[in-house]
């Protein structure tokens, strides 16, 4: 290398323009879960979950994007609970609670009537605990009707403890009393399962073979586009939601290494985007990519290509994770920014980034967002951790340990 | 051609071109090439930019180090090899075997990281250089146009001589014409009616250009970094302009084209006449899209069309500048391209 080198800050933004950033009143720590109200009064609230206790979740003021403001700020009834995921409809919000160790209460979910965003109030809770369980540690709530999660059940005993979670629907169209519509579980991780359990990645690499996104969309109400970390993606059919269906799967792993997180569908594009999370420090667990992948057959994916992502060198030694999590999803919400022609991502230490994927061949990144490492972080970098774009345009990235949230527009 | 792989539906927000953008740059890096005469004031004008603070996070390309006069305090301590690191963000990169090679080498540093991630390049042509060469390789898709985006050309003249060099210098003329903004420098140094005298020319052959009378060398950071790609507004697509050697046209179309016609046409003229097609930049409403399709083209050179999701300032326009030299005249292309879209 011919190139002299200063010492640049690890701070760097391309074609995104920082409006505004807010330390949550010093709980900074933020998990996957953003979502946008209109309230009655006609605020605008992002919901924001926390990544772990004390605090639940958050409602900032975002009608005027360069003066983001907290308006609530709530807390879990025990310290080894976590909110990290929520969902909101209307006034409705379904925020999911996961817990440390199985067996430990309240795990599930609850509902709140948040139409005053000051005093939320609480209108049911789900029970998932079990002796097995950990809760829910993601939800999907789009139609008002059903929740699609990530989530143990007092009667599902996994021959893994690490396969605790499976995918299942509750039907919430009576708010006040949730019942579980269906459930699906990767066959051979319950106890009592015919199959034979599936073959463990090899240590270090065995994550557990769990839901985690289920994504369902109007264009497509009979469809679950599920992540299933070290199984990889399912595409299901739910059109029968007590009998949920795999209609096909990819599974890049191995040579990949799992954790298969978000199964994006554009569905004007015939298109997936799959997201392979990073969870180890350093960047032990590279490449962990964001995927684009040919659905024009649905029973049949084919990868096409990655997104580029930045050098390791430059980042694996920056503190925290690098790689892949969370994209803009295209929530079917008012609220929500549409886009089936650029991807917008969180990469842990490696920032926010959008690709441009006209081209699905070849994916280009045409902006990237690289903060500071936040005060007190205790891994000594940035880790943005989740991305919720509203129909204005403007982006919402938040911090998983200190930062907080970054309000940016677009200039791409 | 010039269409994505019809593999799959272009889908919400795309077209036969790709993505609609909301700007010509948009997610490209933007290049000002800045030209002029030997002693022009264009170094002295790139020095105040990178010492400006809308000029951070420039990267300017210079043929050594010492070329743009940058004060050794501005220079960070590990200014060494081929790219220096500024104090105040911008980089200096030295041109290596061509253009082209640096400008990809660059693109691959800051992506690799081993550059810190720059807004801009800047591009000082040397006086005697033809910009032309330039200016394919940025429109290129081949070369550089998938990266980088040609902003802006900036001519400077040096108040004090260009009007004798306008009459007498066919590369000076060239320069201007190409213009999409023009920085007189040295105005102070020169009688009020060669001023005016110049500003006339300007006006003549640059028709509907910025221009800005530098003070001290220095004009406003923004008039430097304005975006310039697209035609100049609408008032002035009647107008024509003849100079010695040079035609500056407009055509405007009345309804969308098929862009097959129209790259054909643009096509024919760059196989037959691209050596005096000097630059066409035009804006058109294209049969298949919804929103108006940058055209850009210097010689032989087409750019990979790219659509806007919206016409500027909503007026909607379409229409296509030519400045092309000798017999290449308004005369000649209008009808060539209104019969191949009658064909």
């Amino acid at each position: 290398m011919d190139n002299a080198r200063a010492d640049a800050p690890p701070a760097s933004i391309w074609n995104f323009r920082l409006l505004a950033q807010h330390a949550l009143n010093g709980f900074g720590g933020m998990g996957e879960g953003l979502s946008i109200q209109i309230a009655p009064d006609g605020r605008r609230i992002l919901w924001a979950a926390h990544e772990s206790a004390p605090k639940n979740f958050t409602g900032i003021d975002v009608t005027d994007p360069r003066n983001p403001r907290v308006v609530v700020q709530t807390e879990l009834p025990q310290r080894f609970m976590r909110s990290n995921s929520l969902e909101l409809v209307g006034n409705t919000l379904v925020v999911a609670y996961q817990v440390q160790q199985p067996g430990q209460a309240p795990a599930g979910f609850e509902m709140f009537d948040v139409s005053k965003p000051e005093e939320p109030r609480s209108i049911s809770f789900f029970d998932a605990s079990g002796p097995k369980s950990r809760g829910v540690h993601q939800l999907w709530f789009a139609d008002g009707e059903f929740v699609h999660m990530a989530a143990g059940a007092a009667d599902f005993t996994p021959r893994n403890q690490l396969d605790d979670q499976c995918y299942r629907i509750v039907d919430v169209r009576n708010p006040s009393k949730p019942v579980e519509a269906g459930r699906w579980w990767l066959p051979g991780t319950q106890e009592g399962d015919a199959e034979p359990a599936p073959e463990r990645h090899v240590a270090g690499n065995d994550f557990g073979f769990r839901a985690h996104n289920t994504n369902v969309y109007p264009q497509r109400p009979d469809r679950c586009y599920l992540g299933y970390l070290d199984a990889g993606m399912f595409i299901m059919d739910i059109s029968d939601k007590s009998q949920p269906k795999v209609i096909s799967r990819w599974d890049n792993s191995p040579p990949y290494v799992g954790f298969t997180h978000t199964v994006l569908p554009l569905f004007g594009r015939d298109l997936l985007v799959v997201t392979d999370e990073s969870v180890v420090d350093g960047g032990a667990d590279w490449p962990k990519l964001v995927w684009i992948v040919d659905a024009r057959d649905e029973r049949n994916p084919v990868p096409i290509a990655t997104c580029p992502m930045p050098p390791l060198r430059d980042f694996q030694g920056r503190g925290g994770r690098f790689g892949a999590h969370n994209l803009h999803e295209n929530v079917p919400s008012p609220n929500c920014w549409q886009s089936e022609q650029v991807i917008i991502g969180t990469f842990f230490n490696g920032g926010l980034r959008a690709f441009d994927i006209a081209d699905p061949y070849q994916p280009r990144e045409v902006a990237h967002f690289v903060p500071e490492a936040p005060r007190n972080s205790p891994v000594g970098a940035i880790q943005l951790n989740d991305v919720f774009v509203d129909e204005r345009g403007i982006v919402y990235t938040v911090d998983r340990f200190a930062g907080g949230l970054y309000v940016l527009e677009m200039d791409f | 051609m010039d269409t994505l792989p019809l593999v799959f539906p272009a889908g919400p927000g795309g077209g036969p071109f790709g993505r609609r953008l909301r700007r010509a740059a948009a997610g490209r890096v933007p290049v000002i090439l800045v030209t002029g005469f030997l002693g022009a004031g264009k170094t002295t004008l790139v020095k105040a930019l990178l010492e400006s603070e809308a000029g951070r996070g420039t990267a300017v390309v210079v043929n050594e180090f010492g070329a743009v006069g940058l004060d050794q305090a501005l220079l960070a301590p590990a200014a060494t090899g081929k790219v220096a690191l500024l104090s105040n963000g911008c980089l200096c990169c030295v041109l290596r075997s061509d253009l082209e090679t640096t400008l990809r080498n660059l693109h691959a540093d800051r992506l690799r990281g081993a550059v810190p991630d720059f807004a801009r390049v800047v591009l000082e042509t040397s006086g005697a250089d033809d910009p032309m060469p330039v200016l394919q390789s940025l429109l290129n898709d081949r070369s550089l146009a998938r990266e980088y985006h040609l902003q802006s050309i900036i001519t400077v003249l040096d108040a004090t001589t260009a009007v004798a060099a306008l009459t007498s210098v066919p590369e000076a003329l060239r320069q201007l014409a190409i213009a999409d903004r023009v920085v007189v420098s040295k105005a102070d140094l020169a009688p009020p009616e060669t001023v005016q005298a110049l500003l006339g020319a300007v006006h003549d052959i640059a028709l509907g250009v910025p221009i800005e009378v530098a003070s001290q060398g220095r004009v406003p950071p923004d008039f430097l970094l304005a975006e310039s790609s697209l035609p100049p507004p609408s008032a002035l697509v009647a107008e024509a302009v003849h100079t010695p050697g040079l035609s500056s046209f407009t055509l405007p179309f009345d309804r969308p084209l098929p862009w097959r016609r129209i790259a054909t046409g643009l096509g024919l003229l760059q196989d037959l006449r691209g050596a005096d097609l000097l630059r066409v930049k035009g804006l058109l409403a294209i049969e298949g899209c919804t929103g108006p399709v940058v055209v850009q083209a210097v010689g032989q050179v087409l750019h990979r069309p790219l659509e806007l999701e919206d016409w500027p300032n909503g007026t909607v326009a379409p229409r296509l500048v030519f400045i092309t030299r000798g017999a290449l005249t308004r005369a000649k292309v209008e009808p060539l391209l209104h019969g191949i879209l009658a064909l």
